[in-house]
């Protein structure tokens, strides 16, 4: 082996030996990732309708002007950005809230881990059609037991455009909540003790321990959990289709499902793929973002 | 003092039911998944109730039984656990240790095929895969669910490889081991706990995908995840059926959670406390 591998120099051979072990990779991310995105917008300047192949051809940028004055996307942008905000908000507040409380206890914490790690491992399907049946369904459901037994009255949680937006909401918060709280949870744990201690001989309140202590400290941990679960909330796609399939009528689709719809009921897979272009344009530019700021500060 | 206990309790009781969300749901669906269909829709619910297995009987043996949708995930899963670990491990190795020409920029382009969401891709593939005859094939999935899983298990490993003192490789080096032998003898000991890692989060992620099933696979491949929808669509009130298929479809998912809990919340807290990738 080592005679297969000699080479003039040390240098030239390492180089040698890390393009082995990596050309693999690069070749197969090239031909599964690369080589379809291109396609991707190579289609998304087509006019590629299954319903209608007769009319099929090159459209140039027909296909994004489109958009303008497409009150659907427009919408789903609208529901990407409020369904991404709030779900995103909602896990890190949350999550971050149930660690800190947790941080008191540090027996039991076995137990909440296990818990914790339940939904994570959930299949999404799985939880969107947990959620449409057991949880959610007008009279038998969980949620309809609880708000009838409070006095609250039976309501169609999906069915209903606005309550299907909260609930769709609600699943994927509840779905990855526990992510942020276990990510937040090992993050406090390696705090240093003995800073608190010295806030708290200087009678720094909780408030302020935790502005200017516990903050700063977990911010990276924070910052990361944000992107990280953003990309997640850009690409939802399974949860919602599961429990609304997008509806009522267009009330939780998001963009991610109007591209899919577009595409796969629709057959519109040129119109589908401008769309999936615009997704995906998005998502970059914010991690993007994201990952600049997390190095400027 | 008697104040803080009562604030204890009041802490403990937020984290239960914090808890509680998260696990009733579960249990729910497990009850049910063992209740007769009269139980099942009974006002207001029963918590006793004489369990039945025919459900599971139904789900398993039935005329729509999930057995092939379970072998298709199966396959799916461990062929996409298998190529992904082999191909991850070494450019993992090259990435975190070895210097070569365009290495900055290489990590760089893993980091951003991680970024693609998924709907971006569905379309192109479905568009080739229909070209080549491999709709609803084993090779056909395998390959896309490589878009996601390898990016995640290179990055993954990179800093696994990271924590490796660089003593032993010299050491091993200096004794003219050879590259090879150093990397398999020396180095992949040391970080078997990555690899674990890394290998579970594929194999949950390819059990769980649906995008991709749902439109690539078919009558011949179909992953459980599939057969779960079909399934309220074809038998829209049959919950107990639908929770006992559920149970048995995500059973492999929650075994390995609870087994491998230390495994998965490193793996889920290794990026984000280190700080992610350093580059």
């Amino acid at each position: 082996m080592a005679q297969l591998l000699s080479a003039p120099t040390l240098e030239a051979q390492e180089r040698r030996f890390a393009l082995a072990l990596f050309v693999p990779a690069l070749a197969v991310l090239l031909l599964t990732t690369t080589v379809p995105l291109v396609y991707l917008v190579w289609n998304s300047l087509h006019r590629l309708d299954l319903g209608m192949p007769w009319l099929s051809g090159f459209a140039g940028l027909g296909n994004y002007t489109k958009m303008g004055s497409d009150p659907r996307f427009w919408n789903s942008l609208l529901l990407t950005l409020i369904y991404t905000g709030s779900t995103v908000v909602l896990q890190v507040l949350i999550g971050l809230s149930l660690a800190m409380l947790v941080m008191q206890f540090p027996k039991g914490q076995g137990i909440l881990r296990i818990a914790a790690i339940l939904p994570i491992v959930l299949a999404p399907v799985v939880v969107g059609l947990f959620w449409r049946t057991l949880v959610l369904s007008p009279d038998f459901g969980l949620v309809d037991l609880v708000t009838r037994a409070l006095g609250l009255g039976s309501h169609n949680w999906l069915g209903d455009p606005q309550l299907a937006l909260i609930s769709v909401i609600a699943i994927h918060t509840w779905q990855w909540t526990p992510f942020a709280f276990l990510v937040l949870l090992a993050s406090l744990a390696t705090l240093p003790a003995d800073v608190y201690e010295a806030a708290r001989l200087d009678r720094a309140g909780a408030w302020q321990r935790f502005r200017h202590i516990t903050l700063p400290l977990i911010r990276p941990a924070i910052v990361m959990v944000i992107i990280l679960r953003m990309m997640t909330a850009l690409s939802a796609f399974a949860a919602i289709f599961a429990a609304t399939g997008g509806g009522p009528g267009s009330a939780t689709e998001i963009l991610n499902l109007y591209a899919y719809r577009t595409s796969f009921s629709e057959l519109n897979l040129g119109y589908g793929a401008s769309l999936a272009v615009v997704l995906m344009s998005m998502t970059l530019a914010i991690s993007y973002l994201m990952f600049r700021l997390r190095r400027a500060r | 003092m008697h104040r803080s206990a009562i604030r204890q309790i009041a802490l403990a009781a937020v984290a239960g039911v914090g808890l509680a969300v998260w696990v009733f749901p579960v249990i729910w669906g497990l009850l049910t998944s063992f209740k007769a269909e009269r139980d099942v829709l009974a006002y207001p619910p029963v918590w006793l109730f004489k369990p039945t297995l025919d459900n599971y009987r139904e789900v398993l043996f039935g005329a729509s039984s999930i057995l092939p949708n379970l072998w298709s995930s199966c396959v799916v899963s461990v062929l996409t656990t298998l190529l992904t670990m082999l191909i991850a491990i070494p450019a993992a190795y090259a990435l975190a240790r070895l210097k070569y020409p365009g290495k900055r920029a290489s990590g760089f382009y893993v980091l951003a095929t991680q970024m693609l969401p998924p709907v971006g891709l569905i379309i192109p593939y479905y568009l080739a895969l229909q070209r080549i005859g491999w709709l609803d094939s084993y090779s056909g999935l395998t390959a896309t669910y490589l878009t996601f899983s390898l990016p995640f298990a290179i990055w993954l490993m990179v800093s696994y490889f990271e924590d490796i003192p660089l003593e032993m490789e010299e050491a091993a080096l200096l004794d003219r081991a050879g590259r090879l032998r150093t990397l398999w003898y020396v180095i992949l000991p040391q970080v078997r706990g990555g690899i674990a890692v890394a290998a579970i989060f594929v194999f949950l992620n390819a059990w769980n995908e649906f995008m991709f099933a749902v439109v690539l696979g078919g009558n011949r491949v179909r992953p459980v995840t599939v057969a779960m929808f079909n399934f309220i669509s074809v038998e829209q009130t049959q919950w107990s059926k639908l929770a006992a298929g559920a149970m048995l479809a995500m059973a492999p998912v929650i075994l390995i959670g609870i087994l491998a809990q230390r495994h998965i919340v490193k793996g889920l807290t290794f990026g984000a406390v280190k700080g992610g990738g350093r580059r």
